[in-house]
């Protein structure tokens, strides 16, 4: 379910809402919270167990408090509502004064420099040695446009999962490590029940194509933009060779549902009850998930590098970051709290929560993050990370998980319809390009 | 048949009638019972399925063959829900609004339904018309232009805003039922005995008027009290940050990042309790709301 | 008319009509307006809200795309709006014959009513996940079919319909059902029990019954619930969107969905309120021949 929130135009009628404001608050009785000096509004997604996420964050906001005197209100936004809350604070609505974020570019598109994102460029010298810290990857997804936005501080990174049991079963060592073995693999592990497939070999990832398609693409050596942001590169060899492999992998070799990208669609679901036995592109909190929840699972599963394509094996990588938001007049108490939670053993703390990777060499190379084989592999996944972010403030309406996004039909039907793939690559080229033509000011 | 009628007397309301031996009427019977019982188990089922799994293990709601009864019931569930959302500040929350906007929209329309069921004035027929009208405007189209309203007011994220507009949208219906309702079950003959002894319009209105129409007044609180518990589109648009939500919106809390909620037997759990405060509420209000519909809908 | 009678009128009334305008008239007004201007949530910094006419219709009619989603609203009100009411023209006649344990069916009946939309949405999905759901593991025990049907995810079609189709209509059937029956219901009881006994000493049938007494009797009321299902079919929007999207290929999509996806995933405000202002004119149809029906009632 998705919250729905929208968005203030240009309202300059300041001194009549303001009167209306307090009117209203008077006879609503609203609580107006007054930020003090000494207080700042903090908000986040959760990440891994809700619970866990929350006290975690709460107790660093009050050892940050007994340390600096500045409160810190955290406030959690749930992912059902969190892209239309960033997409209100964007065009004027209620803000905080810092936050983790995440699609930086767009939001900051649409912001047009009054809302939104603010840049702290100023500030950046306060972290002398971000780029040994931290993972090159991750520090994409917090600049744009020349300037520095913020500190990544969870990165989604996407390996490949896959049911050891099953692999077993098959006569298989190991999970495949290129495309070909993907297919060869898949037919191993596809079982057939009459009409019915009760498992599937292979899932490419999961049921938004646009983000399932990167990778792919990404391996096949293309990219989706220049890097200004302004021209749409998809009408070539490498888009062409992504999405005949996974065409294929759904109507010639069979292997793949073809359901895999509708709205009820879970991939956790699929994995956890041993429907799929390879997933391609897994979310990136599933082990530390299974670790919790799916005891029964134990040992049953291992997660590995993707699968080389044939020019690299890009990972999907994405990374939320703790940024400050323009209209709030706290920059400084803000700096100071991100510049608390960066601080490597904090870092540490919340991975550790979480479950997430870090974006932080350190924290990655850490005992606690290689107890375990698939923690290892995590780290090791992270040198081969895209970000998935690109330059534009279109960007979230092309790659947007509803049927009508430029992406999401391209690959629905060439993936899943069986389209012609040329036409399909040719006419979606077209519209990208029209919509990117859009902020064209940019 | 009238004769068999008559012989049953105190018996006809059993199954005996049921069973009445007519051919073509027994045809009828069985294939209407039939296709009754189909459709309860239609109507019952996702309400069963929700029910069942708030009391099962996450493993036991995914497993195929389906488990259609816990195998180790547990209450953990909504213990589990609780904690993860504040899911009786939400309820609360949502029976907060739900009966302000219902008391409220309930208290209008009577005042207007009243008036415009009962004298012709000036300007009658085009607010009638006008009140028709909104009641056909569906809600999507209205969303962006109450958003900013809303906002201008300084009334976002916080109940008053929320209240007024559930108000704002049971009001056509309700004046529309009450009118016809009043048209039919209040006769003038009452007001004008009030009038006589000494009451001025309101007063007669207030003293001999409503005590009459409860029913009539029960369905509309009914339908505006449901109508604003059920609702999500305007409960996630106009009041959806922190502690005021309601619990329509607090469920969707459940959702992770993927789509799929994490504890799906909590989210189970948490959706019954979403349900049962407006179960027990038309309960406690169904005996008026049969009568108050019919007189106002008949007659319009 | 006499003055204070008038302002006791016009007193009564304005509460009710100030809702009415800003929740109603100005909220239509405003995305009326919207739907004639450039409104880019992405160009709007820059380049503001310049009048463009009705371009924004010509982009969306020139969209394969919504020409589908017209064509699929339709034919969705169509398929839900007979569903309802052929089910709960039979369900109500059945809760109306006396026979023990009619208080629960009637209570069981209703129980879609105090289920949220976004509640049953997610429910129903669980039960018509392909690989997961109860009812195809039942229906594959049973041997009626050898493979899983995929109720939201088929994109087959038969003609103008198809499987998501229909599933999608099942759900929304059942969240109407208890509305439509208790309206009918309540509309059943005020049939005056002498019509039914004369068609007996007739020797009508049951069946004869229904056509000949019920179905007339019931007409004016049957009229205004259809009315009521139209309008609310053709804005309808939680169900669809929740459990497929606009389905696989558009094959579930209506107008809501799409203009709520220009708005919220597109940022195009005005291609949304275009589609919004389709919604409009078609429920404006309806409304004309409601308000019709209204008027001639209240002339008789």
């Amino acid at each position: 379910m998705s919250g729905l929130k929208i968005v203030t135009p240009n309202r300059p009628s300041k001194g009549r809402v303001l009167a209306a404001f307090t009117l209203a608050a008077v006879m609503s009785g609203t609580m107006m919270t007054q930020a003090t000096a000494q207080s700042i509004d903090f908000w986040t997604q959760p990440q891994g167990d809700l619970l866990v996420y929350q006290d975690t964050m709460n107790a660093l906001a009050s050892e940050f408090k007994a340390e600096s005197g500045i409160d810190v209100r955290v406030e959690v936004i749930n992912w059902s509502v969190a892209f239309n809350t960033w997409l209100t604070v964007a065009q004027g609505g209620a803000a905080p004064d810092c936050a983790d974020m995440y699609w930086l570019h767009s939001f900051s598109g649409i912001g047009g420099g009054k809302y939104g994102p603010q840049p702290i460029t100023a500030y950046r010298d306060q972290w002398p040695t971000l780029e040994e810290d931290f993972f090159p990857g991750a520090l994409e997804d917090v600049h744009w446009n020349g300037e520095f936005y913020g500190i990544p501080w969870r990165v989604d990174i996407r390996p490949m999962m896959y049911r050891t049991d099953f692999l077993q079963e098959a006569g298989l060592t190991a999970p495949p490590a290129n495309w070909d073995e993907i297919v060869s693999m898949g037919q191993a592990l596809t079982v057939r029940d009459g009409n019915n497939t009760t498992r599937w070999g292979f899932a490419p990832g999961n049921n938004n194509p646009a983000q399932t398609l990167l990778p792919y693409y990404w391996q096949a050596g293309g990219v989706m933009l220049s890097e200004d942001g302004k021209t749409a590169t998809i009408d070539n060899e490498a888009m062409r060779t992504a999405l005949k492999f996974l065409q294929d992998l759904v109507h010639v070799h069979k292997i793949t549902s073809p359901e895999i990208f509708e709205k009820s669609a879970v991939p956790l679901d699929d994995f956890t009850s041993g429907s799929v036995a390879i997933n391609g592109s897994m979310g990136n909190s599933w082990p530390s998930q299974f670790d919790r929840d799916y005891p029964e699972l134990e040992d049953k599963w291992a997660i590995a590098l993707n699968p080389e394509g044939p020019e690299n094996r890009d990972s999907y990588s994405g990374a939320g970051y703790w940024g400050v938001l323009y209209g709030t007049d706290q920059i400084d108490a803000c700096i100071n709290w991100i510049k608390f939670l960066s601080q490597q053993e904090n870092m540490q703390r919340i991975s550790e929560a979480t479950g997430a990777a870090s974006p932080r060499r350190a924290v990655m190379a850490s005992e606690s993050w290689n107890a375990r084989p698939w923690q290892t592999v995590m780290g090791e996944t992270l040198e081969f990370g895209h970000t998935s972010q690109h330059a534009t403030s279109v960007w979230s309406a092309l790659a947007s998980p509803e049927p009508g996004a430029v992406l999401y039909d391209l690959v629905y039907s060439t993936v899943i319809g069986n389209e012609d793939i040329d036409a399909a690559v040719v006419a979606a080229q077209a519209r990208m390009q029209t919509e990117l033509d859009r902020s064209a000011t940019n | 048949m009238s004769a068999t009628t008559e012989a049953t007397g105190a018996r006809s309301g059993s199954w005996k009638r049921l069973f009445d031996l007519r051919s073509g009427d027994t045809l009828t019977k069985v294939i209407v019972i039939l296709i009754t019982i189909g459709t309860l188990i239609y109507i019952l089922l996702p309400v069963f399925w929700m029910l069942k799994s708030s009391f099962q293990a996450n493993v036991e709601i995914r497993a195929l063959p389906p488990k259609w009864l816990p195998e180790n019931p547990t209450l953990q569930p909504y213990e589990n829900a609780g904690r993860l959302i504040p899911l009786w500040r939400y309820v609360w929350n949502s029976l907060f609004v739900s009966v302000t906007a219902s008391v409220i929209a309930t208290l209008l329309a009577c005042s207007a339904a009243y008036v415009l069921g009962r004298f012709r004035f000036p300007g009658a027929t085009l607010i009638l018309a006008l009140i028709l009208l909104t009641n056909l405007i569906p809600a999507i189209t209205r969303t962006f232009p109450i958003y900013f309203f809303i906002q201008d007011l300084g009334l976002l994220n916080s109940y008053g805003g929320l209240i007024l507009s559930y108000v704002g949208f049971s009001l056509p219906f309700a004046v529309l039922l009450l009118r016809g309702y009043f048209e039919s079950s209040a006769p003038p003959e009452l007001e004008e005995a009030a009038l006589v002894d000494g009451c001025n319009h309101f007063t007669a209105f207030l003293r001999v008027i409503l005590p009459v129409s409860l029913p009539g007044i029960a369905a509309v609180a009914i339908f505006t009290f449901l109508n604003a518990w059920n609702d999500f589109l305007w409960a996630s648009l106009l009041l959806n940050q922190g502690e005021m939500k309601t619990i329509q919106v607090g469920i969707g809390d459940f959702a992770q990042e993927g789509g799929g909620p994490q504890y799906v037997n909590a989210f189970m759990a948490a959706c019954v309790v979403a349900t049962i405060p407006a179960l027990i509420v038309f309960l406690f209000v169904q005996r008026w709301l049969v009568g108050g519909l019919t007189a106002g809908s008949v007659k319009t | 008319m006499v003055r204070d009678k008038l302002i006791f009128c016009y007193l009564m009334v304005a509460p009710a009509m100030l809702f009415t305008i800003a929740l109603g008239i100005y909220p239509m007004l405003y995305s009326m307006w919207m739907s004639f201007v450039e409104y880019d949530l992405l160009r709007i910094q820059q380049y503001g809200t310049p009048f463009v006419g009705f371009d924004n219709y010509v982009e969306v009619f020139s969209d394969p795309r919504f020409v589908q989603t017209v064509s699929n609203t339709v034919l969705f009100t169509i398929l839900a709006v007979s569903g309802t009411l052929g089910i709960s023209l039979l369900l109500s006649q059945v809760l109306n014959a006396k026979f023990p344990g009619r208080a629960i069916v009637r209570m069981a009946v209703c129980v879609p009513w105090f289920v949220p939309p976004a509640v049953a949405s997610a429910i129903w999905m669980w039960l018509l996940n392909t690989e997961r759901s109860p009812i195809n593991y039942l229906l594959r025990d049973w041997g009626v079919i050898d493979s899983n049907i995929r109720f939201l995810t088929d994109s087959t079609q038969y003609g103008p319909f198809s499987i998501p189709m229909l599933a999608i209509v099942a759900v929304r059937v059942w969240n109407g059902l208890p509305f439509a029956v208790i309206f009918i219901l309540a509309a059943l009881q005020s049939i005056p029990a002498s019509l039914y006994e004369a068609a007996e000493v007739d020797g009508a049938t049951i069946m004869q019954k229904f056509w000949h007494v019920t179905l007339p009797s019931l007409k004016p009321v049957l009229l205004i619930l259809l009315t009521l299902l139209i309008i609310g079919g053709l804005g309808s929007f939680e169900i669809n969107y929740i459990m497929t999207g606009g389905g696989p290929n558009n094959l579930t999509n209506i107008m809501a969905v799409y203009s709520y996806q220009q708005a919220f995933s597109f940022f195009r405000f005005d291609l949304a309120s275009a589609a919004s202002g389709v919604i409009l004119i078609l429920t404006g149809f309806v409304c004309v021949y409601y308000i019709r029906a209204q008027f001639k009632g209240t002339q008789q």
